[in-house]
């Protein structure tokens, strides 16, 4: 344990005796009409039902099943060289193409009408879904094309790591910020500002809880490109945010990687108390980005897994994409897409310009 | 976004030759000069007959046959689907005369039984990695002992494990064949240059950075170093202390070689290397950190330093920290590249099958390669401090070296001979958006850029044997 864990331990410890009241309004953590959160867990939101009656042709194959669709096991009669199979579809997977998949390969779309999600365009359309809770005109074209993939379902890899990944490297580290706040119920004009933190949250004694109440040091320094800024207001307890035309979150994944997301039209939408703030991350994500994130993050040992084709989700995405349109080529950039958050509590250490995130122990 | 282009114009001519400064990259914290005669010093050990020690620029001291030919072991490797290398004191030595035809199936998710490309020109295992033959009648000695091939022939084994030339090696103190700090991630099972023992403190350790060779504390922390001091007296006191700690030394230590003891207070000593006394950063919160270098007048220590890269690149600030750049900012990548088979043959070469590369860069078209990673062409004349950076011609066709007069050929950078790139969708100075890209997040076979400093992660430093970092 280093001694950095090792202070995490000891505050764990003291929060045994010291933090067990829940913090209620009046705590202190709105301070000067400001308060910060951390995230601390983030899922794509695919709708599921108990019988996965979303996915009446079953989940889709991964790369081990489309291999071995394409080019046997290896032991067959035809003998394949790794330039015609491996290096094929590695090929396929970094330069992707929208031309039809071999016919042996069929992609398997979710077929609910339901699904998570914001009205991203303000209208209601054919291709719109219905919230859980019956509210229509959900923009979430996202969830058509990987809802029926096991890797990124609530049970599926991609969620667990990705989470898991997040929690454990800073440079995932996906701060807010919201000042101008006058009440966490109601409040008209709050301005939003996203960052990337630096440090280590602050768990509980299980260690997969998070804890309210920990700082983290803003990373003006290496994290620039990861800073953005919106309006909101905060109606009834839950902040709703403007959109963002162009956000970038970073987004890391397994060892050593270090991708984010492009989010067009990134909003917020969440249930503010002084200690958490939960609710949904919405926007449209751009495609080929999203590609690049899932390939550069994970590789297709990864992505077979929870049967999760690159390749296969590339052409999807293609054809589902609903916004941003290309002014060239006219072709939509952008699908839309939801992501379940949750974020605790934090207070933000910010540098000023002199003084650089490092010397504040810098990315940890 | 920092660009740390230095001085230009007559003035800074000046000033790069007072500081020996040979190129307009700002040396520090990254490079030494070729001036410096840092160089690490070693703890002499019992040799076979004909083996020497060589400095290397970047693995430090290594052993070497007679003729300076680098000796490198093949430590058994778990990989995704079994291992490859030589299992340590089994006596035997695994890479031999035979020739693969067929993929292992040690990397997943692909099975094995695949054939491997350009079989008529593949090379044996032992042709690539020549063993280092022993007499009939040799004798173990030291940590050196005799392994038998399997035509009979011994073979000399450090540390239990046999040892091999490659064939890449031309000259004394290449280490082409395999470099210790570009080693991570799922790269294989690959080879390591072996060297004698550092001579450092037992309570001190190393760790091999892109450009050095860098001292850690027994726990893997960042040593580091005070302007301020002097060989006997240490300037930080007091507040100081709240950011610094002393690397303490026992009370029994006797001052040796470049390293010695300063009296901090009585009864407490603190080691002292080159004459300055050490410390560790009590805000680094991960091992090998150098973020205490962000504070004026410290400097992590070093055994060593690689000398300086192009002298027209430049170091940007990324999203994990800092990497190296042409001189217009674009962050330069590395190829990694091994192959699948049982002896787990390296392919990132230009001598090596270039279908690899060819997959990943542009789906096998040159064209569309040269432009997803171009290679980094050199001015003509160029050339670098460091031995490890050369211009080569290549082929942008085939990836190959071109013929000498070749039409069409570029003259590329080259790291360890082999040409780096930069990525054609890096939108700015300091994107690294073309990190990781390729089999196995760029381990495998595809590109990773050239970290300099990683506040984050590891990928500025590589690893060694035993090291799962």
């Amino acid at each position: 344990m280093n001694r950095f864990a090792l202070g995490v331990g000891l505050l764990v410890g003291a929060c045994g005796v010291v933090c067990a009241a829940p913090a209620g309004e009046g705590s202190g953590r709105l301070q000067n009409g400001t308060i910060a959160y951390v995230m601390t867990h983030k899922f794509w939101a695919v709708y599921e039902t108990p019988k996965k009656e979303e996915c009446p042709a079953g989940m889709n194959d991964g790369p081990r099943e489309q291999f071995r669709t394409l080019y046997g096991d290896g032991k067959g009669p035809k003998k394949y060289s790794i330039v015609e199979a491996q290096l094929q579809r590695e090929g396929d997977l970094w330069h992707p193409s929208t031309t039809p998949e071999p016919p042996q390969l069929k992609f398997k779309e979710a077929q609910s009408k339901i699904a998570y999600g914001m009205n991203l365009d303000g209208k209601t359309g054919p291709n719109d879904f219905t919230s859980p809770d019956g509210v229509p005109g959900v923009d979430n074209q996202l969830y058509r094309a990987i809802g029926c993939i096991g890797n990124y379902r609530n049970m599926g890899t991609i969620n667990h790591f990705e989470d898991l990944f997040m929690n454990s490297y800073n440079d995932a580290r996906i701060v807010i910020e919201l000042t101008h706040v006058k009440s966490l119920e109601n409040s008209d004009d709050v301005t939003v500002n996203i960052y990337r933190g630096s440090d280590r949250m602050m768990s509980d004694s299980t260690g997969e809880g998070y804890l309210p109440g920990g700082t983290q040091h803003v990373d003006l320094r290496w994290g620039k490109q990861f800073v953005s800024h919106t309006k909101g207001k905060i109606v009834a307890g839950v902040l709703t945010t403007d959109p963002i035309d162009r956000a970038e979150l970073p987004w890391g994944s397994t060892f050593g990687t270090h991708a984010y997301h492009v989010f067009r039209g990134l909003r917020l939408q969440l249930k503010l108390t002084d200690s958490t703030a939960k609710g949904m991350l919405a926007g449209y994500v751009d495609t080929d980005a999203f590609i690049h994130h899932l390939n550069t993050s994970w590789s297709t040992h990864h992505h077979s897994y929870g049967q999760l084709s690159s390749q296969s989700l590339y052409r999807e995405l293609t054809q589902l994409a609903d916004g941003y349109p290309d002014p060239k080529t006219g072709k939509n950039t952008a699908v839309s897409s939801a992501v379940n958050v949750e974020f605790v509590q934090v207070y933000l250490v910010k540098p000023d310009e002199k003084t650089r995130v490092a010397d504040s122990g810098g990315g940890r | 976004m920092q660009v740390r282009r230095v001085f230009q114009g007559a003035l800074c001519a000046a000033l790069l030759a007072a500081t020996g400064v040979a190129s307009g990259i700002t040396l520090e914290p990254y490079w030494q000069s070729p001036a410096s005669k840092d160089k690490e010093a070693y703890v002499p050990e019992l040799m076979p007959p004909g083996v020497q020690v060589v400095n290397t620029e970047n693995e430090g001291p290594v052993f070497a046959t007679a003729e300076g030919k680098t000796l490198y072991m093949w430590p058994l490797t778990t990989l995704r689907n079994g291992q490859a290398g030589d299992r340590p004191k089994s006596g035997k030595a695994t890479c031999d005369g035979t020739i693969y035809k067929e993929t292992a199936g040690y990397m997943s998710p692909y099975p094995p039984g695949f054939l491997l490309p350009e079989l008529e020109t593949r090379k044996s295992c032992e042709a690539l990695w020549p063993p280092f033959l022993a007499p009939a009648d040799a004798q173990p000695v030291g940590k050196w002992s005799i392994v038998k091939r399997t035509n009979g022939d011994s073979q000399w084994a450090y540390d239990d494990h046999p040892v091999y030339t490659s064939y890449k090696d031309h000259k004394k103190g290449d280490v082409l064949g395999g470099s210790v700090s570009l080693i991570g991630g799922e790269m294989g099972a690959v080879r390591y240059p072996v060297g004698p023992t550092a001579d450092i403190p037992s309570d001190l350790g190393l760790a091999v950075f892109r450009t050095g060779r860098m001292l850690v504390n027994h726990k893997g922390f960042s040593v580091y170093s005070y302007d301020k001091d002097t060989p006997t007296k240490s300037n930080c006191t007091d507040a100081c202390l709240q950011t610094w700690a002393p690397v303490l030394a026992p009370l029994m230590v006797k001052p040796q070689g470049e390293w010695g003891v300063m009296e901090r207070a009585p009864g407490i000593q603190q080691w002292t290397y080159r004459g300055k006394p050490l410390y560790t950063n009590l805000t680094d919160t991960d091992h090998r950190r150098v973020i205490g270098t962000d504070i004026p007048d410290w400097h992590n220590v070093y055994t060593q330093r690689a000398l300086a890269p192009p002298s027209d690149w430049t170091v940007q600030d990324a999203d994990l920290g800092q990497v190296l750049a042409d001189s217009k900012g674009k962050t330069i990548y590395y190829y990694s590249c091994n192959d699948d088979a049982e002896d787990q043959q390296s392919c990132d070469s230009p001598d090596a099958p270039q279908v690899y590369r060819l997959a990943i860069c542009g789906n096998f078209d040159p064209k569309v390669c040269n432009e997803t990673f171009p290679y980094v062409q050199a001015k003509p004349g160029e050339k670098a401090d460091s031995s490890l950076w050369t211009v080569i011609s290549i082929d942008p066709n085939t990836g190959k070296l071109a013929q000498a007069g070749q039409a069409g050929a570029l003259q590329v950078w080259a790291y360890r001979e082999r040409p780096v790139y930069t990525y054609g969708g890096d939108t700015r100075p300091g994107s690294v958006d073309g990190d990781n890209f390729g089999e196995f997040n760029g381990g495998r076979n595809g590109f990773r850029a050239f970290w300099l400093r990683d506040d984050y992660r590891a990928n500025a430093h590589g690893r060694s044997p035993g090291d799962r970092r």
